[in-house]
């Protein structure tokens, strides 16, 4: 193992006083100090000390909500947790994490880290960090330009997980289940759900054929895409055994997780299916670095989901649903497609998913289900942007009829097509990285409310 | 031709179908409501061995899923090269042609063996991605798509190619010619829904596989989101990612 040495405490005292200056000036020194830590001193992490429980968070989908979560629930539950939520989730966010977070001599303050990690960057922090858990809550496509097939990131992550790292894995995902698969794992599921379906009924599963002999899988469900419960007919190859194993009341709003030895009931903080996922997740984690029930019981209380991946408000009789979308990500908005979809009530949609840059090619809408969009409760689809015209296409080529479907307008135009008459709610699905925009258009929509029901909000 | 029954057979589709490739043969079954659409799984064998198709399509697809593919099309062949030289249209998308050449190369220098039924080799770096907007012309048709890829492949395509390249590269870096053509046989690097969109193009394949008066589906929609594309192509200088 690396000591530390005068390059390493040189880089360590630069950086912190880089961080410092930053901060004076009131800048987010949650990237810098990390990069020129890690250009100062290229083992940089490798020679910080860890605080005693290291935590990553890696997967497709759900890893900034999970990690976001399992900080709140740590301080919940008293220990102080290092963290990158507001930095990058590569090597540089967590250098940045681990220098904010220690002494004068590169001593970490806290017990506790977890640290949100991009899959891509497998390689420049599992070797370096040796957390002593990772969660990887799902492998999918994902952004054509960023990632590649759900095979190509599971063998990253994969070839660069240390061997003593125990990780916390999907049973109900066969791609991210089985990475790894020398490590030490704890399993979690969701028991069979009644909107569960014998077969897929997404465009996209990308786990049809046994990873082992190449035979078509047998899925005893689908809850969507590849996540289910399946088994190979020919070689016995099938879903893993659950360690913590979960049983959703929607009608209680709540889960019981069976373990071992207990039987454990949580609220749901949330009932979409992928919010159930990131609980369940967390809950696996906490109970297994020793937390009780009880205790995760009262920190659930004390914590509620990002607002900015989803918020919902009601103006006179209308509710107004804004949630993320990821676009590129044609899983992530599959998912948001279905929720929407069974919603109850007559429904408004408004999509801000359009890439004013089109570095990037439009291929993955046709990967997303956008035939989930295809019901008689959507009254309309407003879609302003540059990409509209693809956007109609493909709903049309989802069915939507034509007079549902309107395009070409300026984002914040976009709020005056929406018909308050006879609507339940409307839902803003807003792509990740323009929340400034998602903002103004919710606003704008809040102000046609108040107008139209003649109330402040 | 045209009074003979439409059949587009998709080459494994449960492997094949990276990056919304699949929507071209979704779009196809717009077209042609009355067409027949066969889908050939992995450990089947394929409709074309016993049935002549009028179109064969194959999606991009992970590395370890070419070497089954090249597993399963090997004793078809002749087959193959049969159906090839008698005018079938094949359109190959992403790294799906890489299974017709002669070999894919890793990056330790170890081969896969192919198909070998056009002398071109694909060499792997699978931490070089490759990322770019294309954009040429194919007997006076404007082709865009887009290119996501590990591989380059080397040969000489300069007599048979898709399309000759006004923008981005080729079969390989610096290379003019994109793609593999031979006959009715496509093969390119460009993925995604290359049929949605390229509409011209459809119309040209639609005519090759024998419909004499092609329609294009959601026609109005889908050459609007044509010239928008073209003239963002025209104008913006994407960059090589």
């Amino acid at each position: 193992m690396a000591k530390k040495n005068i390059r390493f405490y040189f880089s360590l005292w630069t950086v912190k006083i880089m961080r410092l200056s930053m901060k004076a000036l009131g800048k987010n020194a949650a990237h810098l100090p990390g990069k020129f830590a890690i250009k100062l001193c290229p083992n940089f992490i490798e020679l910080m000390d860890k605080p005693k429980h290291t935590i990553g968070v890696t997967g497709t989908n759900g890893k900034t909500t999970v990690s976001n979560l399992l900080v709140d629930m740590l301080e919940a539950c008293g220990h102080k947790t290092t963290n990158n939520r507001l930095g990058s989730n590569m090597r540089e966010g967590v250098a940045s994490a681990l220098i904010a977070n220690s002494t004068i001599t590169g001593k970490s303050k806290n017990d506790w880290a977890v640290l949100e990690i991009d899959e891509r960057s497998s390689m420049h922090i599992y070797p370096y960090l040796k957390p002593e858990y990772v969660i990887c809550t799902n492998l999918f496509r994902d952004s054509i330009l960023r990632n590649g097939s759900p095979e190509y990131i599971q063998k990253i992550v994969s070839d660069n997980m240390q061997k003593e790292t125990k990780l916390i894995l999907n049973a109900d995902d066969l791609i991210s289940g089985s990475v790894a698969p020398e490590n030490p794992r704890i399993y979690y599921s969701i028991r069979r759900l009644p909107s569960d379906t014998e077969k897929c009924e997404n465009i996209v599963n990308d786990c049809q054929i046994c990873p082992k002999c190449a035979t078509k899988l047998e899925y005893e469900y689908v809850r969507y895409h590849q996540i289910g419960k399946a088994h190979c007919p020919k070689c016995g190859f099938s879903s893993p055994k659950p360690d913590y194993d979960a049983e959703v009341n929607f009608d209680k709003n709540t889960m019981v997780i069976y373990e071992k030895n207990a039987k454990e009931e949580y609220e749901l903080l949330n009932n979409s299916i992928f919010n159930i996922y990131n609980q369940l997740t967390i809950t696996a984690l906490l109970r297994e670095v020793g937390i009780s029930a009880d205790k995760i019981r009262e920190s659930l209380k004390k914590i509620s989901l990002p607002d900015y991946r989803y918020t919902k408000f009601r103006v006179g009789n209308i509710d107004v649903v804004d949630m993320m979308a990821k676009e590129h990500n044609p899983i992530a908005c599959s998912v948001v497609f279905d929720y929407v979809s069974k919603e109850p009530g007559r429904k408004e949609v408004l999509f801000l998913l359009d890439d004013e840059t089109p570095k990037e090619s439009m291929c993955w809408i046709y990967d997303c289900d956008y035939e989930k969009l295809n019901s008689d409760l959507i009254k309309h689809i407003i879609i302003p942007g540059s990409r509209s015209l693809d956007q109609k296409m493909r709903l049309l080529m989802a069915g939507v009829p034509e007079e549902k479907i309107i395009i070409d307008m300026q984002d914040m135009e976009a709020p005056d097509y929406l018909e308050f008459e006879n609507t339940d709610t409307i839902f803003v699905l807003h792509q990740h990285w323009k929340p400034e925009v998602d903002k103004r258009v919710v606003a704008k929509i809040k102000d046609l409310l108040n107008k139209h029901f003649g109330e402040e909000a | 031709m045209e009074n003979e029954k439409i059949i587009i057979e998709e080459l494994f589709p449960e492997i094949a179908n990276l990056y919304g490739d699949t929507g071209n043969v979704r779009y196809l079954k717009k077209c042609l409501p009355d067409a027949e659409f066969v889908e050939d799984y992995l450990n089947e064998e394929p409709s074309f061995v016993s049935k002549k198709p009028s179109l064969i399509y194959m999606g991009p697809m992970s590395e370890h899923a070419q070497e089954l593919v090249i597993d399963r099309l090997k004793p078809y062949k002749e087959r193959l090269e049969e159906l090839i030289n008698d005018g079938v249209v094949f359109l190959l998308t992403g790294n799906a042609a890489e299974v017709f050449y002669k070999e894919i190369e890793n990056e330790d220098g170890s081969k896969i063996p192919c198909l070998n039924i056009f002398d071109f080799v694909a060499k792997r770096k699978m931490f070089n991605r490759y990322n770019r907007h294309v954009m040429g012309d194919m007997d006076g048709i404007t082709i865009v798509g887009y290119k996501n890829q590990f591989t380059h492949s080397y040969g000489d395509n300069s007599k048979g190619y898709f399309f000759k390249v006004e923008r981005g590269d080729g079969l390989c870096p610096g290379n003019e010619f994109e793609g593999v053509r031979k006959n009715n046989f496509f093969g390119t690097y460009l993925l995604g829904p290359i049929l949605i969109q390229n509409p011209y193009f459809t119309e040209y394949v639609l005519k090759l596989m024998g419909v004499k008066e092609p329609t294009l589906a959601f026609k109005d929609t889908i050459i609007a989101a044509y010239d928008r594309r073209l003239k963002e192509y025209k104008e913006f200088d994407f960059p090589i990612i």
